[in-house]
Parts: C-alpha cells; sequence; structure tokens
C-alpha cells in the first residue's frame, strides 16, 4: 500500500462514517487518521519514495504531486495525532451540545461527523500538496468546513461568528490566491519541484502577498482580532483543531515559500522579526485580563503564532524551529481547549475564570491534562525545548552575542518567559485555590484519555528515538538551504 | 554491569515505579500501599549511584559516556562520572531515599499521594539527571524537570484550606501587602522566579552551543569561546547563564520564591528546598568553573568580572540570608533563609576559584571547598528539615515552640537537632568546622594576595550570624520556646529513621575528611590559629544564642527581618503592578479598539452604510433613475466643457 491511499482513508471515511451510529463513526474517524500517523512514523525510519506524482498538468500549473518529505511528515503526524484524539473527545462531548441546542442527537451527529472528517482531512491533504494550486484547494476546503462547523454548532452569536471568521479568512485566502498567481506567471509553475528547480526565486511582489495573506491566518496582532471570537464561540473539538491546526498551517505556507526564496524574509528580517516579539508579546499579556477561558486560550494562540513567525525570520535552525513549535503548540493548545471542553461538559457551561478555582477537586484527570498543556506551551519537558532552543541558536547565528544584539535577544528571551508565566497563572486561577465542593465527578473518559496520549507522544517526541529521526531529517532537508 | 543499564536503571527506576500510583489515582486503597514502591524506586537509584561511585571510572576521558540524540548537531546524551557527579550522586540518591522513607510516615492519609509520589520521584530522577549530564541541553532537560517538580510540590495542597501550610503571621499587612501566602500561590511563585532565570539561561546554552559548536561541558574550549566572544559578549552570556543558576538557588533578589515554597510538605523542603534542587543552582556553577577553570583565563577579558559578580551576589545573598533568619518565627522558614544563606556561601567559595590558583590533586581548592561545604550542609539541613516536619506534626503549628520538657519527651529528635545545628555551624572540632577554615582560608588569600577585604568580612559575619541562626531555632524549638498548646507524639517511627540516617551521615563525612587524599588540606586549615578562632567566635555565638533566643529590645528589626526586609515588595507589588498594568492597556485598549474597528463598529458600520446608499438607489421609482442620469449628464457636461476649456 503506498503512501497515496494512507492519504486516501480519511478522505473515504468522511463519506463512510455519516452512515454509521455516534460511536462507530467516532472510532472509525479516528482510525482513519491513527493508520496514517502510524505509518508517518514508519516513514520516519524507513523513507520512502520523496513524492508520487499524481497528475502531470501544463504550465503554469505544472505537476501535482504529493511532497513526502520530513516536513510535511512532521505536519502530517501532528495533524493525524490531534485530529484522531480530538475525535474521541468530541464522542461525549458534541452529543452534550446537540441537547443543548435540543436537536436530534444522532441525526446531526452524522452531518457533524462528516464536516469533521473533511475538515481534519483537508488539512492532511493541505501539507503533503506538492503543488501550490492543490495546497490552495485544500486550504478553501479546510476553511469552508470549519466555517460551517462554527456557523452550525458554535456558541452565542455562532452565525455572526461564523461569517466574521468566513470574510477574515477570506481576504486571507484572496491575498494569497493573488500571490500564488503572480508566481505561476512568472516561474511557470506552480509545483514545489519545480520552483525550487527553476531556480528564479518567489519575486517580491508574490511573496508580499502571501505574507500578508498569511498573517492574517496565522495570525499576528492587528488581525488577530478574528481568533478570540472564532475560537470562542466554535464548539470545542473545532477550537481543538482550529487553533492547533489549522492557523498553524499559515506558518507551513510560510515555510515552504521561505524555502523556495529566503530573500524577503532576509531582507525585511528586522521589521518582520520586530512585529512577530511584539505580536507575541501583546498576545502574551492580553491572556492576563481574560475572563472566558476559551478567549484565553486564543490569546494565547496569538502568543504562540509569535514564536512562528519569530522563527521564520532566524534561519536555518529558525526554520526547523517553525515545524516543531508548530507541532508543540498543537499538542499542547489541543490538550488545553479540549480540557476546557471538559470543564464546559462537566460543569453545564461553565466558562468564566471567575466563577473557576479549586476545579481541581472535582475534576482532577483534566486539570493534570491542562498542566501537561501549559508545559507544552512554555517549552518544558516536552518537544517544545527543542523549538525553544533552535528559535534561540537562530537568534546567535543570525546576531551573534554582543551589546547591539542584546535588545533583540532579551525580547525574545522575555517572550518565552511570558509563556509559562500566563500558563501558570491560569492554571492557578482555574484549577487550584479553596474548591467550591470536593466531591470528585465521574466523567466521561473520552473527555480526558485522548490528551494524556497527546502529552505521552509530545514528551516521547522530545527523546530518542523519535527526535533523532524527525530532527536529524528536517536539519538535513533545511540545513543549508537558506542563507 | 553494563554502563548504559546501570544508567537507565538510575534515572527510570523512580520515575516507573510511580506509575502504577499515578494511574491509580482513584483507588484510596491502592494509593495507601503503593507508595513502597515509589520508595523501592528511589532505593534501586541509591544502589546504582554507588555502584557507579565505587566501579566506574572518575577520570576523563574514560569517565564520559555517549549516545547519540540528534546526530550532526552536537545535541547528545553524554554522562559524565568524575569527581563532583559522582559525590553529588550518591548525595542525592541517598538524601532522597532517606527522605522518601520519612515520606511514607508523613504523607500518610494526605489527599492526593499519587500526586505526591508521582512529582518526588520526577523529581529525583531530573536532579540525577542534572547531576550526571556533561552535555548542557540533556541538563537543561533535568533542570526544567527539577522546575516542573518544584511547582507540583510546593502547591502540593492546592486546596490552600488548612493553615498550617502558609508561611506568614495570619492577617499581617504592611502597606498594601499581605505578608501571608497559601500553597497555591507558593506554587505560581516558585515557577514563575526560576522560569524568569531559565530562559536566559537556556539562550545562553544556546549560544554556547552556536559560537563552540558544542555542548559537552567537559570539551568545550571556553577560553576560546570568551577569546572569540570579547569582554562585553562573555559578560552577557555568562550573565545570562548565571541567572538561570541564581534563581533557581533563590540569591538576591530572587530569594523570595523560596521563603514562600515553605508551603509545601517538609519532606519537599528537605529535599528540594535545601539538599538538592536549590543546590543545583551552586552545583552547576562548581562543576561549569571545574572545566572552565577561570584561574587560567586571567588574561581574557570579561571572566574576572564575571567572576566578582558571582563573589559578591553569593556572599551579600549569604549575609542578607542570615540575618533575615534572626527574625524568623516560622521553623521552616527560618531554615529556608538559613538555606540560601549556605547557597550564597557556596557560590562565594566557587567564584573564588579565579584567584585561588592552588591544586589539591589535580582539583581547585576553592571548588572543593564549596563542593564539600554544599554535601555537608546537605545532609545536616535536610536533618534540620525533618526533625522541624516532625516537630509541625507533633506541636500543630509551623511557629517555633517548645521547651526543654518537649526536648525530653522528644529526646531522639532533640539529640538529632543539636548534632545538625553543631555540626553544620562550623564549630571545632566537628564536620563543618574543616570545611569553614578552608574557606576562610580561601577568603584571607583573596585579602592577602589580592587586596579584597571584603569577602572576608561578609564570610566572617554571616558565620557568626549562622551559628546564632541555628542555635536559635534549636533553642526556641526545645528549651526556651513556648509550651506548646497541642502534643501529638506517638508513632512517627519512620520519620525517626529518616532523621536518624541523614544525621549519621554527617559522621561519615568527617571521617572522609580525615582519611581523602584530597581534603587533607581543610585539615591543615583547621589546624592553623585564625581558624580556631573563627571557631571559638562561632562556640560563643552558639552558646549565646541558645541561651537568649529573643532579645525583646531589638524586636522592632526582628520585625523588619521577619518581614524579610519587605523584599516581597519587588514580588508582590511592583511587578505585578507593572505586568497588569500593561495587560490592561493591550486588552482594554488596544484589543477593544481594533475590535471595535474591525469586527464590531467602524468597519461594518461603513459596509453597512455603503450598502444601505446603492440599495436606495435601486428603488425601483422611474422618477429617481431620471435624476440619476440627468445628474450623470450634466456631470459629463460640466466636464467635458472644463476639458475643452469652455468651447463647445
Amino acid at each position: 500500500m503506498s503512501f497515496l491511499h494512507v492519504l486516501i482513508i480519511p478522505l473515504v471515511v468522511a463519506f463512510i462514517a455519516p452512515l454509521l451510529k455516534p460511536k462507530s463513526a467516532t472510532y472509525l474517524s479516528a482510525l482513519a487518521f491513527i493508520v496514517p500517523f502510524f505509518t508517518i512514523i514508519y516513514r520516519l525510519f524507513v523513507p520512502g519514495p520523496a513524492e508520487i506524482l499524481l497528475v502531470p498538468f501544463s504550465p503554469p500549473i505544472g505537476d501535482i504531486y504529493l511532497n513526502l518529505d520530513y516536513i510535511s511528515h512532521a505536519f502530517g503526524l501532528t495533524i493525524c495525532l490531534v485530529a484522531a484524539m480530538v475525535a474521541f473527545f468530541a464522542l461525549p462531548y458534541m452529543e452534550h451540545r446537540f441537547e443543548e441546542m435540543e436537536v436530534d442527537s444522532e441525526r446531526e451527529f452524522r452531518k457533524y461527523i462528516f464536516i469533521y472528517d473533511l475538515y481534519a482531512a483537508s488539512m492532511l491533504w493541505l501539507v503533503y500538496s506538492g503543488n501550490l494550486a492543490l495546497l490552495y484547494v485544500f486550504m478553501e476546503l479546510m476553511l469552508i468546513t470549519a466555517f460551517l462547523l462554527i456557523y452550525n454548532y458554535g456558541y452565542g452569536n455562532r452565525r455572526w461568528v461564523g461569517i466574521l471568521y468566513l470574510v477574515w479568512c477570506a481576504i486571507a485566502g484572496v491575498l494569497t490566491l493573488a500571490g500564488f498567481v503572480i508566481l505561476a506567471f512568472n516561474s511557470n509553475t506552480l509545483a514545489l519541484n519545480g520552483l525550487m528547480a527553476s531556480g528564479k526565486g518567489v519575486g517580491m511582489i508574490a511573496w508580499a502577498f502571501i505574507f500578508a495573506g498569511m498573517i492574517v491566518e496565522l495570525p499576528v496582532v492587528g488581525p488577530h482580532i478574528w481568533l478570540p471570537w472564532a475560537h470562542a464561540e466554535a464548539p470545542t473539538p473545532v477550537s481543538a483543531l482550529l487553533s492547533p491546526l489549522t492557523v498553524g498551517l499559515a506558518g507551513y505556507v510560510l515555510l515552504r515559500i521561505a524555502l523556495i526564496d529566503y530573500s524577503f524574509i532576509a531582507t525585511y528580517r528586522m521589521p518582520i522579526l520586530a512585529y512577530a516579539i511584539f505580536s507575541s508579546i501583546y498576545g502574551g499579556f492580553s491572556v492576563f485580563r481574560q475572563t472566558d477561558l476559551k478567549r484565553l486560550l486564543a490569546y494565547s494562540t496569538v502568543s504562540q503564532m509569535g514564536y512562528i513567525l519569530v522563527a521564520l525570520c532566524l534561519g536555518p535552525f529558525g526554520l526547523i524551529a517553525v515545524v516543531i513549535q508548530y507541532m508543540s503548540h498543537a499538542f499542547g493548545k489541543s490538550i488545553l481547549f479540549s480540557s476546557a471542553g471538559g470543564i464546559i461538559a462537566v460543569h453545564h457551561g461553565l466558562r468564566d475564570i471567575r466563577k473557576m478555582g479549586g476545579l481541581h477537586d472535582s475534576i482532577p484527570a483534566i486539570s493534570n491534562a491542562a498542566v501537561i498543556g501549559f508545559l507544552n506551551l512554555g517549552g518544558v519537558l516536552t518537544v517544545g525545548m527543542l523549538g525553544e532552543l533552535f528559535i534561540l541558536r537562530g537568534i546567535v547565528d543570525t546576531f551573534g552575542v554582543n551589546t547591539s544584539s542584546l535588545g533583540i535577544i532579551l525580547a525574545v528571551v522575555f517572550m518565552f518567559i511570558l509563556s509559562v508565566w500566563y500558563g501558570f497563572y491560569t492554571i492557578r486561577k482555574v484549577f487550584y485555590g479553596k474548591p467550591k465542593s470536593t466531591e470528585r465527578l465521574e466523567i466521561s473518559r473520552y473527555l480526558y484519555a485522548p490528551l494524556y496520549i497527546i502529552g505521552m507522544i509530545s514528551v516521547l517526541l522530545l527523546f530518542p528515538p523519535l527526535s533523532t529521526v524527525l530532527v536529524h531529517g528536517l536539519n538535513m532537508l533545511i540545513g543549508g538551504v537558506v542563507p | 554491569m553494563n554502563e548504559w543499564l546501570t544508567f537507565l536503571l538510575l534515572f527510570l527506576s523512580p520515575v516507573v515505579s510511580s506509575v502504577p500510583i499515578a494511574v491509580l489515582y482513584k483507588s484510596k486503597s491502592w494509593t495507601a500501599r503503593l507508595p513502597v514502591l515509589s520508595v523501592l524506586g528511589i532505593f534501586v537509584s541509591v544502589v546504582m549511584s554507588l555502584y557507579i561511585f565505587f566501579n566506574f571510572p572518575h577520570e576523563l576521558p574514560d569517565a564520559r559516556f555517549a549516545l547519540p540524540w540528534i546526530p550532526g548537531t552536537g545535541i547528545e546524551i553524554v554522562l559524565i562520572t568524575d569527581y563532583l557527579s559522582s559525590y553529588m550522586g550518591v548525595i542525592t540518591a541517598v538524601i532522597a531515599f532517606f527522605i522518601a522513607v520519612y515520606g511514607l510516615d508523613y504523607m500518610k492519609g494526605d489527599y492526593r499521594p499519587s500526586w505526591y509520589w508521582f512529582f518526588f520521584t520526577l523529581f529525583t530522577a531530573s536532579m540525577l539527571l542534572v547531576v550526571y549530564s556533561d552535555n548542557l541541553f540533556l541538563l537543561f532537560v533535568g533542570w526544567e524537570g527539577l522546575g516542573a517538580a518544584s511547582w507540583g510540590l510546593i502547591g502540593h495542597w492546592f486546596r490552600d484550606d488548612d493553615e498550617i501550610a502558609y508561611v506568614g503571621v495570619p492577617d499581617r499587612k504592611v502597606g498594601p501587602l499581605e505578608l501571608c501566602w497559601p500553597p497555591s500561590f507558593g506554587g505560581w511563585r516558585a515557577i514563575s522566579t526560576i522560569r524568569f532565570g531559565d530562559v536566559p539561561m537556556f539562550f545562553a546554552i544556546a549560544a554556547i552551543w552556536a559560537l563552540s559548536g558544542n555542548l559537552n561541558i567537559s570539551e568545550i574550549a571556553w577560553g576560546a569561546l570568551f577569546t572569540k566572544l570579547g569582554a562585553a559578549g562573555t559578560i552577557i552570556l555568562m550573565t545570562m547563564f548565571l541567572l538561570g543558576l541564581f534563581t533557581k538557588s533563590a540569591q538576591l533578589p530572587f530569594s523570595e520564591w523560596l521563603m514562600t515554597a515553605m508551603t509545601g510538605p517538609t519532606t519537599v523542603s528537605a529535599l528540594l528546598h535545601s539538599a538538592t534542587m536549590v543546590a543545583a543552582g551552586a552545583f552547576v556553577f562548581i562543576k561549569v568553573s571545574w572545566y572552565i577553570q577561570p584561574w587560567r583565563l586571567h588574561g581574557v577579558p570579561g571572566v574576572e568580572s564575571v567572576y566578582l559578580l558571582v563573589l559578591f551576589v553569593g556572599l551579600i545573598s549569604a549575609l542578607y540570608g542570615a540575618l533575615v533568619a534572626t527574625g524568623m518565627l516560622e521553623r521552616k522558614v527560618l531554615l529556608a533563609a538559613s538555606t540560601m544563606s549556605s547557597l550564597g556561601l557556596m557560590f562565594g567559595t566557587a567564584a573564588a576559584s579565579y584567584w585561588i590558583h592552588e591544586e589539591i590533586a589535580g582539583m581547585n581548592f576553592a571548588l572543593l571547598v564549596a563542593f564539600w561545604y554544599m554535601a555537608v550542609h546537605a545532609f545536616a539541613k535536610a536533618s534540620l528539615f525533618l526533625v522541624s516536619g516532625h516537630l509541625i506534626h507533633a506541636t500543630h503549628t509551623r511557629f517555633s515552640v517548645g521547651g526543654l520538657e518537649l526536648a525530653k519527651k522528644m529526646k531522639v529528635t532533640f539529640i538529632v537537632t543539636v548534632i545538625a545545628t553543631t555540626f553544620l555551624v562550623g564549630m571545632p572540632p566537628l564536620t563543618a568546622y574543616w570545611v569553614k577554615s578552608a574557606m576562610d582560608e580561601v577568603m584571607e588569600h583573596l585579602l592577602v594576595h589580592n587586596g579584597m577585604l571584603l569577602p572576608l568580612i561578609l564570610l566572617l559575619a554571616t558565620s557568626l550570624t549562622y551559628s546564632a541562626i541555628l542555635a536559635r531555632f534549636t533553642s526556641l524549638n526545645f528549651i526556651k520556646g513556648e509550651k506548646p498548646k497541642h502534643e501529638h507524639l506517638e508513632g512517627c517511627n519512620l520519620m525517626k529513621l529518616g532523621y536518624v540516617l541523614m544525621v549519621s551521615v554527617l559522621f561519615i563525612l568527617l571521617y572522609r575528611i580525615f582519611v581523602n587524599e584530597e581534603t587533607e588540606i581543610f585539615v591543615h586549615a583547621g589546624y592553623v590559629n585564625t581558624s580556631i578562632l573563627v571557631g571559638l567566635a562561632i562556640l560563643l555565638a552558639y552558646v549565646g544564642a541558645i541561651y537568649k533566643p529573643r532579645i525583646t529590645s531589638l524586636s522592632a528589626i526582628g520585625t523588619f527581618f521577619n518581614d524579610r526586609m519587605y523584599l516581597p515588595f519587588v514580588n508582590d507589588y511592583i511587578v505585578p503592578r507593572i505586568g497588569f498594568f500593561i495587560a490592561r492597556i493591550v486588552n482594554d485598549f488596544g484589543n477593544r479598539a481594533i475590535d471595535g474597528f474591525c469586527n464590531t463598529l467602524v468597519m461594518p458600520g461603513l459596509f453597512g452604510a455603503i450598502s444601505r446608499g446603492i440599495r436606495a438607489i435601486q428603488a425601483g421609482y422611474l422618477a429617481r433613475y431620471i435624476k440619476i442620469v440627468l445628474g450623470l449628464v450634466m456631470i459629463i457636461v460640466i466636464l467635458v466643457s472644463l476639458s475643452t476649456g469652455g468651447v463647445i
């Protein structure tokens, strides 16, 4: 069975799962992502073909093929793991949500699981797309499916929020598309290998369009304002894919373009870096004032996406850090959104932090999962440590250690400190302190067990043998490509 | 036995042995029985560390063991069993084991044993990793484990419902500050302070990696690295590195977290916040200096400034800690402040290595003294903490109370306290005396050869005060303290066993000082007249403080010291004030403005207005369309006439 078949499984399952009952549909959907997950792990150790040609296409589109390098694998395994685990988490959660919405649970679940599978599968395909045109198609599919999930199953003024999300993403999409089109006519191809081989680069204008589009999607401060709405009002399983996986894929696109032509970043390194650091610190400070737990996590995403943009500016080690930071944030944030969802499900829609405190007693399993989540964000004992190390190394490689680089060094260091500060501040406010009741609630295993699996993988990825093959592979691929 | 199997057992057996209790957290009967398994796991580590101590090579390059981690990058799994690591490994494992035995009694009936034992063993493993790793990244993995475990264990009693776990006098307010801290706050404060130092340290590690291409402490060409960096670069790099060590070891101005760390269970205070974790900062400094060999880098710019900084931060923290402890009312906080003081002495002495060229058996004299002081301090202070845990258990208060009557009832405890304090303060001829004498000699060397008087003065002042505070601890708890309101003395045999074992190691150390080749010089230092004089002064201070633990006429200054010279204002008032001010601006102004502009008011309003305008045009009335057409014609006519200069 080739890798192509493995990737087709989730797409097929998206159409089969709605025919089944919720529980079996959930297991089937999760399996559809677990199989590719293990295939990817296997491929890390035993690399297969680097490309699979799907359709040869004439210029200016170029060959449409699947790109199976270590970058795609790293993103792919993250998406598969999170999508599978969140699928399990969603089983009790969405049933609870449907009851709350007073709709027929089983019927609605069919619709939901179809869109969910399609959503996750489109992200998986996006990272394996070897052609920017194909990538764009899946990007749009991803945006639309996410929109539908928010629009149909969100909280509060979900229709308004859904449309808000769609508009912002349309802006991002159109800008990126414009960049791709310019690129296509300049280089006569949109295939990544073709672009690499042509040696023409990307061109400043195309780069600028793609960059502008992707920082709306990422997002950085300014355009970030759609994110708290979307993350807070989306149903939690969707938040748990939207924030960890979807927004970070903007980083993936930027990384791919940077690998083709790094000149845009090299030219505007200082302003981009300053903006990224500002954005991250801004997001971090915003966290402290939030009263809605999901909104709080959304601001933490803004802060974490700042890391990715910082890393993008920092040469080869920075680019490796983009990949690792994506993984680390995805693991951490999916755990955190799921634990916020756990609180919502168990404590009847509780989202207001001011009414929390001492929750550890009633839901210790969820509380401990949240700790693991924040450890991921802070890069403590998880794969994020490598991400931070590479970002810091990138700083030294790019700017050196001297009095003139001291400002940048301190800013980046502070950016990292802030993550742990807001993380443990939140933990204390939500879970510790005088409990309102010390009674332990019986909760569904689906609400927490998947989170521990994600956490475990995140820890395992720091140590050999996984980090040995993965980071080595990334280093071979990225090291030396950019100045 | 295969060396990697030894290491694997050493690091993993504590963690693996705690997995069952962590998984079975719901079952009361299992969590009551499974701690024994965790203790066994730590015992395996003890055996392994002893095996390493006796059977592994201690000389480089044989003492280094490497496995690939991320090939081609310098990130490797490299462990080292040199003099420092093999000793420190045994110290760590043995102390952890004794405290774990004590903990079997102390933590009985606790409300979340799984959490406690999981983090306790995670801590032990992390500390061992820090001790044995030569690769800075691997070391940092352990280092982060220390931070996380420390947070978990300090905030162990997260419910904040028992006053006995607080630090500070309830309801005591100074200005806007409440000087009383619950456990969950202690945990948050610890991790936030530690993180403040860890990230700069991580940066320094990344910089060392980038600039020297190597991460192994014993292999890095430190001299070349500093020369390449120049004075400014060296100072920036090393200050960043030291921030990690200073925060971990609670040196000024990062000492506050250690005081509120006393909200954790006493076992935790004993293991983490006296013997090992806080000592990790000083240990890493000693270890790094061991291979930097600063005494050989006198021509390299910047290095001297770095060592001067450490020397004075250490010694000033030492004096601060000792002074502050004189006013402390709480048993554990008194000991915490004295721990900070001892750590300062370790830093100061180790930093003196820059000026000390003397080598004994190939080891720098100053570093050797610092390391041996660390060893003696670890066992003595851990014993004292365990004692105070038992006292808190017995008297149900965290404040120092107890008189001779209590001492008679708790004979073993009393004797252990006397041994631990007298052996630690530097009273001749007990264990620490020899080490302290050598320390006097180090500082004297700075005076004679480098003209620095201040270090010696600071050391002597600290030593005397230190002796007085430990005597005060003994006196207030067993001799001259008030009678406790509550006494609960039955049982607790494992607790007694724990501290008796712990304190007995001090005798072994005394013996080692006399038989070891490299510590012979300590003995020589002890016979010098000035050392004997200092020793007698320390003895006097001890006896004086036993006799008069409280001086009422100085109570005002005592309160000032008990409030830790108002250092909490920095942590609890100034820093959070600034932080929340920024957060407020960012969120209440920044985010609201952007949200209003893009999402809720301006842009939607603008689009709404345009859309209404366009729709108003398409009303369907013929008259309106004719008006529009006529209007357009008029505009065209005007434009045409303008462009042709008025000639139609």
